[in-house]
């Protein structure tokens, strides 16, 4: 059924980089939808949060939109849902971040709502009490699973004595006090060392005045980054008993640096040996040809700067042996001997091909200028992309599966897996 | 255990109240611009092709409904429509297993397909130079799939695993497993797991597959919907050289078995040592837009949103705010084959007792029934409801399910292009009517998960 297809239109994001207030934005405006996607994002974010209260700054955050300025919290939801505004903060591991998304006429009402939670967030004690049994609950029930059990201890394992070991547990968000909310906001809600991506029906002067609105009367200066991330532990397979009728498996290693020149040959090796959909070769070798799982696969995630190897998967627990067995020959092999010509073209055009379809919504435009912009990216980076992969060579792949897979892979497993 | 009854009968089976005599909810005419502005014909061979125009980024998303989905599966073989659906992955006449979605993942596109209880759907999202490839892929597999045997066990694997991830390994999940089967009845089309039975998976025949593909994948039951960059024009030429030489068929609708007059079981308690919370779930019988009293379903909607959803509802204000649930919700969805719930659902807050939950959410249900609704309420409701409206039309995603998800039921495309103004008609007087003639039903169950 193969036929002859036109060359596919070559694919062109029109960035335009705005610098208002000491910050730098990022903007695709697009005035053919009546909807606005705004991010901001800064680094900091969890690695703050004090031995024993982890989960502080993610607390803090929801703390925000629970009622704000005049508002209570039923007020200031109200505002919000009345116009269809989606206002959220949350906190990752080395930043947190923020967005807005809004009908074009909704925007001054979003606007209002997203300044007033950064600048007088009411956390008022009945709201933290609700907030915090909540996040106490969410934690527990982390704890339910062999996935949520095989994260934590994959983390663990990985960096030890480095605040992304830690995970929140219900206790953890018991020991918060109020004042360490307050303490945690005010190291991190600063008007500098903010990135900023916006999509939608904005023009530069809307963004210019968005940007002076929302950040110009925070504290001056920064958020503090975290500690380096170190290289990732070497460990023994790690298990975390659970009984429950599967065993999740978490696995990795240390990538390159985004800015290594193996950046995109180890995309490239990544996306055969692991990547979304079902082509990868661990979703055939172990969904489509041995039904031993409902999904595999691995990808790059960029901490602190540099980038681990994160992959996942689940199987019965009389399969977890034959699973983990088959990952290791399919991470060795790749390592080995490199992809095939087919495999690299077949990778290449997905991920060419794929740019159009990660920029089709304001939300995934803005979401995805704000990646590239955490990453130290430049719109000539993007634009180059598509000439830099189709240059690869086997080789080049090869060696950078070389590189990654010089390594044991770490493997971490939670449930009651047999014969391992 | 089970009967398979026609639809026709499901109707007469009174399980609820009397319906009340009031002017059905939907605008009489639709003022408003349609939402998506969507074109649809016919073809000879019956299929139904909508095209919903979006030309604002170089891509397009294509997916064909079936009007098949769990809800269909034979007595026994539930869990034949996913299952049907997995299969459908593993090649065609003119398409070798697997060669779809690689060609997707070739050309940088995503496929992928999900079952409902009403419907089945195929879909890809690719650059817009490359719907032919997709169309000519789809058309062959909707005219005949292989099922090839030599991985039917390989994927029935897949299945069995999918099965112990989503639901075997979450306590929630199996609760709502085991309410859904107390309630209707673990045969009942309700009642049975989407992704169907342990056992029953398990038993699937490929020629149990190949007869429900014969009785149920015909083009005259099924529903292209094309969103994105493309011109109707185009559409048309490309459908004439795949779809339309897909031959016509016979198939069956949808015959399901009988609304139960009482549930099987009113109440459960379920302790399960994989959870250390306490949930509360109850769930009532309630029309839809296809079925019983379907003047009451834009009023539940509005009556769900009330009661429960979200910050300032009812519930959150005696559940949430008042200490006694960590969150509390009500739900209810109209837009379904046959009959539908209202939901109620609530996790407790340690240490109320859960009495003290229960009978908060039962003095809730009473005032409703008592006092009704305020005209200041239904307004705030329908104004969230339908406040984020034309967000849909942002991406290319959107339109496509919510199109297609309608007019697989058999409800008019305007149920999609003016549901906001659908849900802003809706009055004070409908929603109590709605909720005096639901709540009180007799087909309810009350559940409680409880740590062991």
């Amino acid at each position: 059924m193969n036929t002859d297809l036109p060359p596919r239109a070559a694919f062109r994001l029109p960035i335009r980089i705005i610098e208002e207030a000491g910050i730098t934005a990022w903007l695709v405006e697009d005035p053919s939808v009546p909807v606005i996607a705004f991010n901001w994002a800064w680094t900091g974010g969890a690695v703050h949060d004090p031995v024993g209260q982890e989960g502080r700054l993610s607390l803090a955050l929801a703390m925000l939109t629970e009622g704000a300025g005049p508002l209570d919290n039923v007020a200031f939801a109200d505002a919000a849902r009345d116009q269809g505004i989606a206002l959220q903060f949350g906190a990752g591991r080395d930043s947190a971040s923020g967005s807005i998304r809004a009908l074009a006429d909704a925007w001054p009402e979003a606007l209002r709502l997203a300044r007033m939670a950064m600048i007088e967030p009411r956390m008022e004690a009945r709201a933290l009490d609700r907030v915090r049994a909540r996040a106490i609950v969410g934690a527990r029930q982390a704890l339910e699973t062999p996935r949520g059990l095989v994260s934590r201890a994959f983390w663990r394992e990985a960096f030890p004595g480095h605040p992304v070991s830690r995970s929140s547990t219900p206790e953890s968000f018991a020991a918060i006090p109020a004042e360490g909310l307050r303490e945690a906001l005010a190291l991190q809600l600063r008007s500098q060392g903010l990135l900023v991506a916006a999509a939608g029906a904005i023009d530069e002067a809307g963004l210019r005045a968005a940007i002076r609105a929302l950040f110009s009367t925070l504290p001056t200066g920064a958020a503090p980054a975290g500690p380096a991330l170190p290289a990732m532990a070497r460990f023994a397979r790690s298990i975390t008993p659970k009984d429950a009728p599967q065993s999740a498996v978490q696995f990795g290693q240390d990538g390159p640096s985004p800015h290594d020149a193996a950046w995109e040959a180890t995309q490239v090796a990544l996306r055969i040996l692991g990547g979304g959909g079902f082509s990868s070769r661990l979703m055939r070798e172990i969904r489509e040809e041995r039904g031993l799982t409902y999904g595999i696969g691995a990808g790059l995630d960029v901490l602190f700067g540099r980038a681990i190897i994160v992959g996942q998967a689940s199987t019965d627990n009389a399969t977890a042996a034959q699973m983990i067995e088959l990952l290791q020959h399919a991470w060795t092999r790749m390592a080995n001997a490199g992809p095939t010509a087919e495999e690299l073209s077949e990778a290449v055009d997905f991920l060419n091909g794929s740019m159009p379809l990660q920029f089709s919504d304001t939300r995934r435009i803005a979401g995805g200028l704000l990646s590239l912009m955490q990453n130290r990216r430049t719109p000539e980076w993007l634009a180059g992309r598509p000439a830099r992969l189709s240059a690869l060579t086997l080789a080049d792949v090869a060696n950078a599966a070389r590189r990654f897979g010089a390594e044991p892979l770490r493997v971490a497993v939670a449930g009651q897996p047999q014969g391992l | 255990m089970t009967r398979r009854t026609s639809l026709a009968a499901a109707l007469a089976t009174p399980i609820l109240a009397t319906p009340v005599a009031i002017p059905v909810a939907r605008a009489a005419t639709p003022s408003e611009r349609p939402l998506f502005n969507a074109k649809h014909w016919r073809l000879d061979n019956g299929l139904t092709v909508v095209l919903a125009e979006n030309r604002r980024a170089p891509v397009v998303a294509h997916y064909v409904f079936y009007g098949a989905g769990s809800g269909e599966d034979p007595a026994g073989l539930s869990g034949i429509a996913h299952f049907m659906e997995h299969m459908m992955f593993k090649g065609s006449s003119n398409v070798p297993t697997g060669a779809f979605s690689r060609a997707v993942a070739r050309e940088g596109g995503q496929d992928n397909a999900f079952t409902s209880r009403d419907t089945t759907a195929y879909f890809q999202h690719v650059e817009s130079s490359r719907l032919a490839l997709m169309m000519r892929m789809e058309a062959d597999r909707m005219a005949g799939p292989l099922f090839n045997p030599a991985e039917f066990e390989a994927e029935r694997g897949v299945v069995i695993e999918e099965r112990r991830q989503v639901v075997e390994s979450q306590p929630r999940s199996r609760f709502r497993e085991n309410f859904d089967a107390a309630m209707w009845g673990a045969q009942h089309w309700r009642g049975r797991p989407i992704i169907g039975w342990m056992d029953e998976i398990r038993a699937i025949t490929r020629a149990d597959m190949l007869e429900f593909f014969a009785s149920r994948y015909a083009p005259s039951n099924a529903v292209l919907v094309v969103a994105g960059d493309c011109e109707e024009a185009r559409l048309r030429d490309l459908v004439g050289e795949t779809y339309a030489r897909v031959p016509a068929r016979e198939f069956i609708g949808r015959a399901r078995n009988a609304i139960p007059a009482a549930p099987g079981e009113a109440r459960i308690e379920r302790r399960d040592p994989a959870t250390r919370e306490a949930n509360f779930t109850r769930a009532i019988a309630a029309p839809s837009a296809t079925w019983g009293a379907k003047q009451h379903a834009n009023p539940l909607e509005v009556l769900g949103h009330i009661l429960g959803g979200g910050t300032g509802s009812r519930l959150h204000r005696a559940l949430v705010e008042a200490g006694l649930a960590v969150s509390a919700g009500a739900g209810y969805d109209g837009e379904t084959a046959g009959a539908s719930i209202f939901s109620i659902s609530a996790t407790l807050r340690q240490p109320t007792p859960r009495e003290a939950l229960e009978a908060a959410v039962d003095r809730e249900i009473q005032r409703l029934l008592t006092d009704g609704v305020t005209e200041a309420e239904v307004a705030r409701s329908r104004r969230q409801l339908t406040a984020g409206a034309l967000l849909s039309l942002d991406g290319i995603g959107a339109a496509p399910r919510i199109l297609g998800g309608v007019l697989t039921l058999g409800l008019p495309i305007e149920d999609a292009e003016h549901w906001p103004e659908r849900l802003r008609a809706v009055t004070a007087e409908q929603v109590n009517a709605a909720a005096r003639a639901v709540l009180p039903g007799q087909l309810a169950t009350t559940g409680w998960l409880l740590p062991a």
